[in-house]
């Protein structure tokens, strides 16, 4: 495939077409490389090379290729890339493609750092990661000239080459040395995604058994050596379908920074107006417009003059939510023996739509991880007699407590009187927990009080009753909801520890999670003394129960329970409802109190198809990124013995 | 935002689960009971205007999380408090005697200036349960605690009823405005301009 990629190289369609091609408001240059000459003071050309390309999906002959420029306007350094008009590679590549992948004067201001790769095997390219922390698609320089594009930039910009990695340089010094300690931390890890053999080479790994290119996780699992070292795998082959959606993101947000410094930088809204008046084209991309919360995503979005097409360049923010997983197409997912043959499948669907009301019995079992995808019909059969034995006998550990043997037993008796307490006020609105005597309320009492005895160290904790409740109300079934608590608690359960680490370090990766995808929230939150996202704890510790209905509650958990895209979606999902809300928290300057009785008064008013499309394209935007900001062990990961169980299977071999 | 200078009163509503503290809360502010509040995960608050010799202030009632366990979240939501409210159970021996170890928990946590003169209202509450048959502390004993701790004000309630509740909270609003008196001088009405002014310039910069 590479001789096809360099025979294409000579064909100079394209690169006659890119002659015409150059931005109106810029000095054109004439043809020759790094041309300076310039009529007009406006912006000059400081560097110039034809036929550099991204590689917009796993196939490396569908490339764009176009021209990459380095501009200095004023006292700044911008870049451009724009593709070639006419035809391109492939004909599966549309012009909207095209758009979508030009780079419109990105200010070095916005680029944190720039990633030179130069492979024994292939073209060199660099990445090139935003401030934001997203980063463009590789540019490949197919004739060469990384080492001059960089000499260039350093003639112009301030760049230090990262201590951490020679290959990555930095572009803006950071005045604060602890963003400066963090980016570098970050760092390696920022550009690990799209750190991978050149693309021939990914293609060939990636001729194994996998069918789906889009997971982005897939099979990845943490590895921890003495908590010292975590690194993540992808399958190579989703690094550029990665690269391409973070990309799609890209846009948006550098718009989004941008206006959010603007705004603050213009607070008459001038350039805001000023820049809608350009805009006379009735916008079709309707897509864009996520919800009709208050962050209205056109209202006040001012670009630059010469980067009108930002707006078009936004794409969908997360797939479009499906229908629920039904019995039927379930059944497909099952061979005859009733093993799930592709749970990365499954998952995926599930992830997409949830499950239907009436197959969660079935289902949950298995992303609750009580049953196995690899058992079988008779095994899982096995597997409920059994335990639904093992049950009764825990449960009757406390049940045999007599009267007089509870009088000394402080411990049992004020465990008893917690949850007795706590179940009557758990969801006794649904119908399945209403009415006095409620013959469920007491399953509710016995499972928690069982499970207490099962692990009597944790013991009881409130908010576990909002846990099992929708477990009850599915799998009507005592003994069954029992072990798929059990299941669950396996990843929540440091989040009733005694001393509260569960749930701490899950606030203390959202607090990094919104610094990387939101820095001006994270910003004010700082300035607000509201860095302890305690504002959040509801949220984190019983996954969201309080602020949907019911059937809203378990659909999100079927979602998240995937684990399709992250294990910790659910902490995308804070960031994503946090940034639906940013304009009106920062507008009207709230402060700890205030935003807390915000966020516990949204209960009830989240709009969760919209949210999780969100979370699901902030997951993506952040990629390896986002991973870095969630300290290993964070639940719901499964403690390190259970992971480390799986192999890495490919070394990263440029850390 | 306020356009009329107004004080606030925090005040912070503590004791052991199930004891009754978002009822009393929600019977003091809306005049409502309900037999279906759920557990309260992490903390909430609502908000009353009293008026005093003329003066309009805005009560901040803090309901939080009765078990021991979720008492390190403490810090965040103590902090700035006037007056602590202390809540038990007549029905529940265990809930009296752990006002004790409550009170010391919010003196640790809120780090008053002045702990020993720090406000405190005990509320022995259900005091309607069973008409009273099933109750297991008396108010005698209560009282003697009360005393035994610098005269801490104490009322028996019923969230329910809404017996005494209005009287209790009086008396905290009036406790509450004495400690936050001493503690005007730190309102922020002057620093906001300079805050606000920090955060244009300071966001520039990234």
């Amino acid at each position: 495939m590479i001789e096809i990629d360099l025979h294409d190289l000579s064909d100079d369609a394209d690169y006659a077409d890119s002659m015409q091609q150059g931005s109106a408001s810029m000095t054109r240059s004439d043809s020759s490389n790094r041309s300076s000459s310039s009529e007009q003071v406006v912006a000059e050309i400081v560097y110039l090379k034809d036929n550099v390309a991204i590689h917009p999906t796993q196939h490396a002959w569908e490339r764009i290729r176009g021209r990459l420029k380095l501009i200095k306007q004023g006292g700044s350094l911008l870049m451009t890339w724009i593709p070639y008009e006419g035809q391109s590679s492939s004909a599966r590549l549309s012009e909207k493609d095209k758009s979508l992948y030009t780079i419109r004067a990105v200010p070095f201001s916005d680029i944190r750092s720039i990633r030179r790769h130069t492979p024994t095997l292939g073209w060199q390219y660099a990445i090139i990661v935003l401030s934001s922390g997203l980063a463009f698609p590789p540019l490949y320089f197919y004739n060469g000239g990384l080492k001059e594009f960089l000499a260039t930039i350093k003639q112009h910009v301030f760049l230090v080459r990262s201590a951490e990695d020679a290959n990555i340089f930095l572009v803006n010094d950071f005045q604060d040395p602890l963003q400066r300690t963090l980016s570098s931390l970050e760092l390696p890890r920022a550009v690990s995604v799209a750190n991978r053999p050149t693309s021939s080479v990914a293609r060939s790994e990636s001729s194994s058994s996998r069918t789906d290119g889009e997971a982005l996780d897939k099979n990845s699992t943490y590895i921890q050596q003495n908590g010292r070292q975590r690194q993540k795998h992808n399958d190579p082959r989703n690094l550029s379908i990665q690269v391409l959606e973070k990309f799609s993101l890209v846009t948006r947000f550098a718009r989004e920074t941008k206006s959010q410094l603007l705004r603050e930088s213009h607070g008459d809204g001038f350039i805001s107006n000023a820049m809608r008046k350009h805009d006379k084209k009735p916008n079709s991309y309707s897509f864009a417009v996520e919800s009709n919360d208050v962050h209205k995503p056109f209202e006040d979005i001012p670009v630059p003059a010469e980067s009108l097409e930002y707006d078009k360049l936004s794409l969908v923010w997360g797939k479009p939510r499906q229908p629920p997983l039904g019995s039927k197409e379930w059944s497909t997912f099952l061979d005859s023996e009733g093993t799930v043959t592709d749970s990365e499948a499954l998952r995926k669907r599930i992830f997409y739509g949830g499950v239907e009301k009436g197959l969660r019995k079935e289902v949950w079992r298995f992303l609750l991880g009580y049953h196995s995808y690899d058992s079988t019909f008779v095994g899982r059969k096995y597997l409920v007699s059994i335990r639904k034995s093992e049950y009764e006998t825990i449960k009757n550990q406390w049940k045999s407590i007599t009267k007089e043997q509870a009088k000394r037993f402080t411990k049992f008796r004020e465990r008893k009187a917690l949850i007795e307490k706590d179940v009557v006020r758990t969801d006794r609105s649904i119908p399945f927990y209403d009415g006095d005597d409620n013959s469920n309320v007491k399953c509710l009492r016995d499972i928690l009080l069982t499970y207490s005895f099962y692990n009597f160290d944790l013991g009881y904790c409130q908010g576990m009753s909002d846990l099992l409740s929708p477990i009850l109300y599915v799998m009507e079934d005592e003994p069954e909801s029992f072990w798929c608590f059990v299941a669950l608690m396996e990843r929540l359960g440091p989040n009733f520890n005694r001393d509260q680490n569960g749930v701490h370090s899950q606030l203390f990766a959202l607090s990094k999670l919104v610094e990387l995808l939101d820095n001006p929230l994270h910003n004010y939150f700082q300035q607000k003394d509201c860095l302890n996202y305690f504002f959040c704890f509801r949220w984190v510790l019983i996954q969201f129960k309080r602020e949907f209905d019911f059937e809203k509650t378990m659909r999100l958990w079927e979602v998240l329970w995937t684990h399709y895209l992250s294990e910790h979606l659910h902490l995308y999902v804070c960031v994503a409802i946090l940034r639906r809300y940013r304009s009106k928290i920062i507008g009207e300057e709230m402060d700890f109190d205030t935003l807390l009785k915000f966020i516990n008064e949204l209960s009830g008013h989240i709009n969760l198809d919209a949210t999780l499309r969100d979370a699901e394209a902030l997951c993506i935007c952040a990629g390896e990124n986002g991973e870095a900001c969630i300290p290993p062990g964070t639940p719901p990961s499964l403690p390190f013995e259970i992971t480390s169980m799986y192999n890495q299977q490919d070394d990263d071999d440029v850390l | 935002m306020p356009s009329r200078r107004r004080t606030l009163l925090k005040v912070i509503i503590l004791g052991d689960s199930g004891v009754g503290k978002t009822s009393l809360m929600n019977q003091y502010v809306n005049k409502k009971f309900s037999n279906q509040y759920k557990a309260t995960i992490g903390a909430d608050f609502l908000t009353k205007e009293v008026q005093f010799e003329d003066r309009l202030f805005t009560l901040q009632i803090w309901d939080t999380a009765g078990q021991e366990r979720f008492q390190s979240l403490g810090v965040a939501f103590y902090r700035g408090a006037d007056c602590c409210v202390l809540v038990y159970d007549v029905n529940s021996m265990k809930s009296f005697e752990n006002l004790n170890n409550w009170r010391e928990e919010f003196l640790i946590q809120a780090s008053p200036s002045d702990p020993e003169n720090f406000p405190f209202v005990v509320l022995g509450n259900k005091v309607d349960i069973d008409g009273g048959n099933s109750r297991v502390v008396s108010e005698k004993k209560a009282r003697a605690w009360c005393a035994s701790k610098g005269n801490i004000p104490y009322f028996e309630t019923s969230a329910k009823e809404g017996t005494n509740v209005e009287e209790a909270f009086q008396c905290i609003a009036k406790n509450a405005l004495k400690s936050g008196e001493e503690e005007e001088i730190y309102l922020p009405d002057t620093i906001d301009v300079g805050a606000s002014s920090q955060q244009r310039t300071g966001g520039c910069e990234c």
